[in-house]
């Protein structure tokens, strides 16, 4: 007990010096660089959006998002920047990017100390915990990922979080029913909905805790000793697992809804109804009956494009008549006033019969709804003819202006709404009537002549959809002042929440334009190609999002050898070869197959997906790599004893901060030479932009001299002096020496920095 | 399946539970009671007559009005066509391997067609063209009956009762989308047929896995292997099957590696070896073999020609890219064309401007362009970078350093560290005066083959031309230049020099006419190894497949398929409003889902039920369910899950192979229902020597007894009201089927079972 004790206070020791180192290789000089770097241009804006509160459409869930606006919004920003280039100067504008940058960098570097507490709390060695807290740490990948304003680092936050809670539970599988059991069972499915809701990739930890709790709900529904309490477990996981993170998810875009409550650049993805509930958009309620002599506003049902419109200018092509378009905004030239085909009189109110013949004039223009056999100007087919608008004062019109009025829908609430135009509750197509063809309109933009509006033909047996019309607006003097009112209903939050989801879903299904920079998931493991993250060729720098190598390939190969030894075993068991070691086999199985599992569920989905994909889409998958690579470090190492077995993992973490020192330029977007960049392409296929480097490193200090060179140097040697002495202490392990032990083992191994003391300046500023 | 008897909790054995995993008809550890076998088949002479009632009524549906319609209907156009290339020993490209082609040939050739005929239009008219398509249509129509009997078999030889097997082959029998599509001249009967087969031959080995290495069980081991290369050689789909086949070999062998069992490595390596010469080797030989004869037959040049690389288009009679192609020399003028967008290499009297919209700089050079009609500007020169004879002309090799020399402009081709005009990550290509910047005007011609020997030749080599100093490849791509560059689309130099689109070809020499020149010359036809044209058209029908995906009006998702959402109008004839329209039956296809759902509920309840020490289905019938209606199942999955993956343009008629795996689970699922017992044993428990030998049961043999299914009126019933839904709904669909009799508006609108239905004539 008193041994457990001291190895718990020991290892929140190492954590707290972990999370203090973590921070320092991190946040190292996380101002820079001071313009907006890859997706910033994203997340950026949309924490903007946030703070003016404007509504916008992104297919990500809102959590991570609001929280990066929420630190913007304490920290000063007032939402003007737009970060709309990569590259658009900060400083110039004021941006407070420094404390949101510092957020995300949190987010990123605690994920350190939780990857040590969960290589702890499954059970491994100080030593493994060590390693992979310190390979998480050093994987530039990461590190340049997690520091700046991308949804990134809080969804890897959350979701290491997630599974260290998972591992707690876990962990109390003897002591059911209790406090801690029920709290961590209970964090897990907090952690679960956090994730979710900051992108869909938390649906992948969901699929690999929703496995994992299977598995061992099969396992206690095998145990006949307990009869009765499988239901109460079922229950607890249910009520944890599936509707806590329901309830959460939902809460984010109840947070999300409220936060935006004004129109903005969003709307137009979303239905009319949506918009209603956005202020701007509101609609004053409007008679419900439509008669002869009725102002009417049309509007296009299967595109978002909006209403019926018609302007003082003409086509350029066919007819070169009046322009006939949609156009998605409220505008007095939206107005059509509806009249019989046989006379522009009306007496009292006559209502708008399905089946009746009718012209419609725009009012303000007075020209009238006309289709005939030109071809529309962006869609040349046969089947399309052109819809303009026509007329001059004294003609009285001919028989191209008469249209069909057939309704094909209503809202069943309101039966009359069958037989007669009644305003929003009757969809209806317009049906020429010399041609048959049905008044049309698709998602093709009139060049700049029609201001970028969408085209409107006249198309014949076109399908039902984008033929169909509703009359949003109405207004008729001629209808008395109390006369019956509608509106839109609004949607409430269920009705908001679903379509949003749906939205979503289906513009990220749609993002398969490629990248330049994208690529398949098969590239990943290997670390085929990086992403060009920033570069400023004024500047001489460029930061390009590459994982550390040693990191990516040691992790990949611990997977296809855990698998490997897997299948030997399988077959040795198979032919009566049965040992448990121990029951270490167990053990290691376990975690081994539990992290297999996390990493296959994060890397796999991916294959399916059509829609351009980025290498830091492997980060989750990465982080589950490594802590199986942990496993095999300790299982490789369990014959030693406790010191040198820390030997073993200084001598590993070592290497890995010898390759992560190689390419800290692209990393950072610090200085480097031309030479030397060419040199770190060990990869044909890694193209980062050497040419934007300088020929010579002191080609970045035009004074001549570099900053605080002897302070640097001061700072170093009153730094390293302890570390040495604390190593013949020898006896107090802990991560801070482990680690100092590697600088100044890196520092007499690197050859690079004896024959380069300039170079060692800035290699030990990226150090420490 | 409710009776409370089965409920019971009972002790089973943990034995008989882990070698009931694999995927047989049934699986018994030791057979110490000799079992009669001949006792526990009185219905031989029953299954005979159902096998042959089922088998005459297949022939008739089959075959009624065969040669109806007398035109080309839906994928006969290819088909068809196809043959005919086989008769005229002409070479065509299809995606599909070359067998049912072939035997389609075959029937052509014996019934003295000649292949005149093109298929061309969906709709012409067999008899006015003189096309023997009836003999054409029985060969499908044959095999459809060949099916029908297949089905009874698979289902009498898995031990199902007699009433099952002959409703199972009954539903078959009457579903409409498998009749209109095996009477005409289409490839899914004889890989119905062949899969089917294949089926049956390997639950004919598995039957005999007790007698192991004896000449019975060789046979069926090599049928199951002869018959799944059958499959494969007709279309690709067989992977499929394949890969079933292939998952039960496996489980098998993974049972049989059990210590438990007591056979020795040396053993079961034997058993190793065995299953990949049968399953492996032969049906790779017999594959290729296919393609061997497909080779021998289409030696002619024909319309398959330009799907295949220059040295294989060599190995054709009248190849025209032979009577195209002469070979290229140094000072010789030539046109480039870009392989990829078939554009020419120009260039003219007009500069890049200084300054772009977009702020970036140019080096003010001469413009280099590709343009779709070559002209004059279109000539460029090869001047060598080596002493040369002047006394003959001296031919470009590949590997050789050159110079372009644009003949117009009299300025030489170059390329250099400076952003193009519409992307900045490739370097731009202009021209200077002869003589200038002598460094940055050398280019490699590299080929992208070497078959034919190393001479650069017009139209049959494609060439790279690598820039020396900055290593680019020349590269054009379909992005055309603003106002300045005339709409010429742009040039420039890529620096992925492995970029498939790299290459360009040599088209013309200035002021050579290759036709006369090689009319002279007549050269002799090349021959490759056939291991290389193998491969070569393997790679291209893979890519060729995947690239299918331009939309068809009557494609359909394969989520629809079951539900049968939609169809696809195969012909129709104004006239006489006749149509054939391709659909199931409504009623089996709804029917085989409930079977298949019926089927994982029972499994998935017994599963759980058994974690608790209850067996919910009793013993015997479960290791029926699981192995025999779990091959099925696992056949069904296999023909159909692969189908969401898959980016081409899908069609319903895809979904029959899965279709008919699902009416054997449905029968299966029927037997479990409606007769609950199962004839056991089915296999013969006998063991050879080599049997005895090597195993050494562990653990209690347990006495097997035999059961005998015992179907009581409630089974016939319920199966003739199975049989009249089925056969009326057939009969109801059958007008769309046979494309026979024409059927008036209302006729049409009442056979529109969904919405989805796109049926001609119904306004």
């Amino acid at each position: 007990m008193l041994a457990h004790k001291e190895a718990q206070k020991r290892d929140w020791k190492i954590v707290a010096a972990l999370t203090v180192w973590a921070a320092y290789v991190r946040l190292w000089k996380i101002w820079q660089p001071s313009s907006v770097v890859f997706d910033e241009v994203h997340f950026g804006g949309f924490a903007a959006k946030y703070i003016r509160t404007r509504f916008f459409m992104d297919v990500h869930p809102p959590l991570a998002k609001m929280l990066i606006a929420l630190v913007a919004k304490l920290s000063g920003f007032d939402g003007v920047f737009d970060f709309k280039d990569i590259g658009k100067d900060y400083i110039e504008s004021d941006v407070p990017y420094v404390p949101i940058r510092v957020f995300c960098g949190i987010c990123g570097l605690l994920v350190v100390p939780i990857a040590y507490l969960t290589m702890r709390g499954s059970g491994h060695s100080v030593a493994a915990g060590l390693v992979v807290a310190l390979m998480v740490c050093y994987e530039n990948g990461l590190i340049a990922n997690n520091r700046l304003i991308l949804l990134d680092p809080p969804l890897l936050f959350f979701t290491a979080a997630t599974t260290l809670m998972w591992i707690n539970f876990h962990n109390q599988k003897n002591k059911p029913f209790q406090f801690w059991w029920y709290t961590w069972l209970a964090l897990t499915g907090l952690g679960l909905g956090l994730t979710v809701s900051c992108k869909w990739v938390g649906l992948f930890t969901i699929a690999t805790i929703g496995v994992s709790t299977i598995k061992n709900l099969w396992d206690l529904w095998g145990d006949s000793r307990i009869p009765n309490v499988f239901v109460r477990h079922f229950l607890a996981r249910a009520a944890c697992l599936i509707a806590l993170p329901v309830v959460v998810y939902m809460l984010m875009f109840g947070i999300h809804f409220h936060s935006l409550p004004n129109s903005g650049e969003g709307d137009g993805f979303m239905s009319p109804e949506f918009q209603q509930t956005l202020a701007g958009h509101s609609m004053a309620d409007t008679p419900i009956d439509i008669a002869y002599g009725s102002n009417v506003y049309l509007r296009h049902v299967a595109t978002r494009g909006g209403y019926l419109h018609s302007h003082p200018h003409d086509y350029l092509t066919g007819s070169k008549q009046q322009q006939v378009t949609l156009y998605p905004h409220r505008d007095n030239n939206n107005w059509w006033t509806i009249h019989k085909s046989t006379t522009n009189e009306t007496v009292g109110i006559e209502y708008v019969k399905d089946n009746d013949i009718i012209r419609l004039i725009h009012r303000d223009t007075g020209k009238r709804l006309h289709s005939h056999e030109h071809r529309p100007p962006m869609t040349d087919l046969d089947y399309h003819n052109e819809v303009s608008a026509y007329g001059f004062p004294g003609f009285n019109g001919d028989a191209n202006d008469f249209w069909r009025v057939e309704i094909i829908d209503h809202d069943k609430r309101d039966p009359e709404s069958e037989d007669r135009l009644r305003t929003i509750h009757s969809r209806f197509r317009l049906i020429h009537v010399m041609s048959g063809c049905s008044l049309f309109s698709h998602s093709v933009k009139l060049p700049e002549w029609g201001f970028g509006q969408q085209e409107v033909t006249c198309i014949k047996s076109g399908k039902i959809p984008k033929t169909v019309w509703y009359i949003e607006s109405t207004e008729n003097s001629q209808l008395p002042d109390d006369t019956e009112k509608v509106n839109y209903n609004r949607p409430g939050f269920i009705g908001k929440f679903l379509e949003l989801n749906k939205v979503m879903w289906d513009t990220n299904k749609g993002l398969t334009a490629s990248h330049p920079y994208d690529s398949r998931p098969s590239s990943w493991p290997v670390l085929k190609r990086g992403i060009n993250f920033w570069g400023k060729g004024d500047l001489g720098l460029h930061i390009y999002l590459l994982g550390n190598p040693l990191v990516f390939w040691g992790s990949t190969v611990a997977i296809f050898s855990y698998i490997a030894i897997k299948a030997v075993f399988l077959l040795l068991e198979k032919r009566g070869f049965q040992t448990d070691f121990g029951g270490l086999r167990k053990f290691y199985d376990e975690s081994a197959g539990f992290f297999l599992m996390g990493w296959c569920f994060h890397y796999f989905p991916f294959f399916l997906m059509g829609r351009q994909l980025f290498l830091h889409h492997y980060m989750p998958a990465l982080y589950f790599a490594i802590l199986l690579f942990g496993v095999g470090f300790d299982l490789l190492t369990i014959r030693l004893v406790n010191r040198k077995r820390l030997i073993a993992a200084a001598a590993f973490v070592m290497c890995v901060i010898y390759v992560y020192r190689s390419f800290i330029p692209i990393t950072y977007g610090e200085p480097w030479t031309k030479k030397d960049c060419e040199k770190a392409k060990w990869l044909p296929t890694w193209d980062f932009d050497c040419i934007q480097f300088r020929d010579d490193i002191s080609a970045y200090y035009p004074d001549g001299k570099q900053p605080k060179l002897e302070l640097m140097q001061e700072a170093i040697k009153s730094y390293f002096a302890p570390a040495e002495s604390k190593e013949q202490a020898a006896a107090a392990i802990d991560a801070v020496n482990i680690i100092s032990d590697g600088i100044v083992l890196a520092a007499q191994s690197d050859p690079v920095l004896k024959e380069n003391p300039q170079q060692q300046v800035t290699d030990v500023d990226a150090q420490g | 399946m409710t009776d409370p008897a089965l409920r019971k909790r009972r002790n089973y054995d943990e034995n008989s539970l882990q070698n009931g995993s694999g995927i047989n008809v049934d699986d018994y550890t030791d057979d110490t009671k000799k079992v009669n076998v001949s006792n526990l088949s009185p219905s031989k002479y029953s299954h005979l007559i159902g096998l042959s009632i089922v088998t005459i009524a297949g022939f008739f549906v089959t075959f009624y009005k065969i040669w109806y319609p007398a035109e080309v209907v839906f994928d006969e156009v290819h088909f068809g066509k196809f043959a005919g290339y086989y008769l005229r020993r002409t070479y065509f490209f299809d995606v599909h391997p070359p067998l049912a082609k072939m035997m389609l040939a075959a029937v052509g050739y014996m019934v003295g067609y000649d292949g005149h005929f093109e298929f061309d239009n969906i709709g012409d008219s067999y008899i006015e063209n003189n096309v023997p398509y009836i003999a054409l249509r029985a060969l499908p129509a044959s095999l459809n009956v060949f099916c029908i009997a297949l089905m009874y078999s698979i289902m009498k030889e898995s031990g199902y009762s007699v009433c099952t097997c002959f409703l199972t082959a009954s539903l078959y029998l009457l579903d409409n989308a498998i009749v209109a599509q095996h009477r005409l001249i289409m490839l899914d009967s004889m890989l119905i047929f062949f899969m089917l087969a294949t089926v049956y031959s390997y639950i004919r080995f598995r039957k005999v896995r007790h007698q192991e290495f004896s000449a019975t069980w060789w046979a069926w081991l090599l049928a199951t292997g002869v018959t799944m290369a059958l499959t494969l050689s007709v279309k690709m789909v067989g992977l499929f099957l394949v890969a079933a086949i292939g998952i039960c070999v496996i489980v098998d062998l993974w049972d049989l590696l059990d210590i438990k069992r007591g056979i020795s490595i040396d053993h079961f390596i034997k058993h190793f070896y065995a299953r990949a010469l049968g399953l492996i080797a032969v049906p790779a030989f017999i594959y290729m073999f296919w393609f061997y004869v497909h080779f021998a037959i289409l030696v002619e040049s024909g319309p398959g020609d330009t799907f295949m690389s220059s040295a294989f288009q060599e190995t054709l009679k009248n190849s025209a890219i032979k009577m195209k192609s002469l070979d290229i020399h140094y000072n010789d003028d030539i046109r480039l064309m870009h392989k990829d967008t078939e554009k020419y290499l120009h260039s003219h009297d007009l500069e890049y401007p200084l300054r772009y919209d977009d702020g970036r700089i140019s080096s003010q050079g001469q413009q280099v362009t590709a343009i779709t009609v070559p002209d004059d500007n279109s000539w460029w020169r090869i001047k060598p970078t080596k002493e040369i004879s002047e006394d003959e002309p001296v031919p470009i090799i590949h590997g050789d350093i050159v110079q372009l020399e644009h003949v117009g402009t009299e300025t030489i081709l170059l390329t250099h560290d400076v952003a193009s005009p519409l992307m900045s990550t490739n370097e731009e290509v202009t021209t200077v005066d002869l003589d200038e910047r002598y460094n940055e005007t050398l280019f490699q011609v590299l080929f992208d083959d070497h078959n034919n020997g190393d001479i650069w030749q017009t139209y049959m080599k494609a060439v790279r031309l690598v820039h020396m100093d900055t290593k680019v490849a020349i590269w054009t791509h379909p992005k055309n230049l603003p106002d300045w560059g005339l709409g010429h689309q742009e040039v420039n130099g890529n620096k992925n020099l492995m970029d498939k689109s790299n290459y360009w070809v040599a088209t013309e020499i200035d002021g050579l006419n290759a036709t006369e020149i090689n009319l002279e010359k007549k050269k002799e036809i090349k021959t490759i190894p056939f291991i290389f044209k193998f491969v070569e058209l393997l790679g291209r029908m893979l890519s060729h497949n995947s690239g299918l995906t331009k939309p068809h009006p009557y494609q359909s998702n394969a989520i629809s398929w079951p539900l049968l959402s939609r169809g696809i109008s195969y012909w129709s004839k104004d006239d006489t409003k006749e149509q054939i329209y391709m659909t199931g039956n409504v009623f089996g296809w709804y029917l085989s889902m409930v079977g298949t759902i019926i089927y994982t509920g029972a499994i998935i309840i017994d599963t759980i039920c058994r974690r608790r020490d209850v067996a919910w289905i009793e013993e015997p019938l479960r290791r029926r369910l699981i192995q025999s209606a779990g091959f099925f199942i696992l056949l069904w999955l296999l023909h159909y899950i692969p189908f969401f993956a898959m980016g081409r343009a899908l069609f319903l008629h895809h979904y029959l192979p899965a279709a008919a795996c699902n009416y054997l689970l449905l029968g299966a699922v029927f037997q479990y229902l409606f007769i609950t017992s199962v004839d056991s044993p089915t296999s013969d428990l006998r063991r050879n020597q080599s049997a005895l030998e090597e195993i050494h049961p562990v653990g209690p043999a347990h006495a097997q007894t035999s059961t005998q299914a015992q179907p009581t009126t409630k089974t016939y019933i319920i199966a003739t009201i199975i049989l009249a839904l089925q056969f009326a709904c057939f009969v109801f669909l059958s007008p769309l089927t046979y494309g026979s009799p024409g059927l008036s508006i209302d006729e049409v609108q009442r056979r529109k079972v969904f919405s989805g239905w796109d049926l001609q004539f119904a306004k």
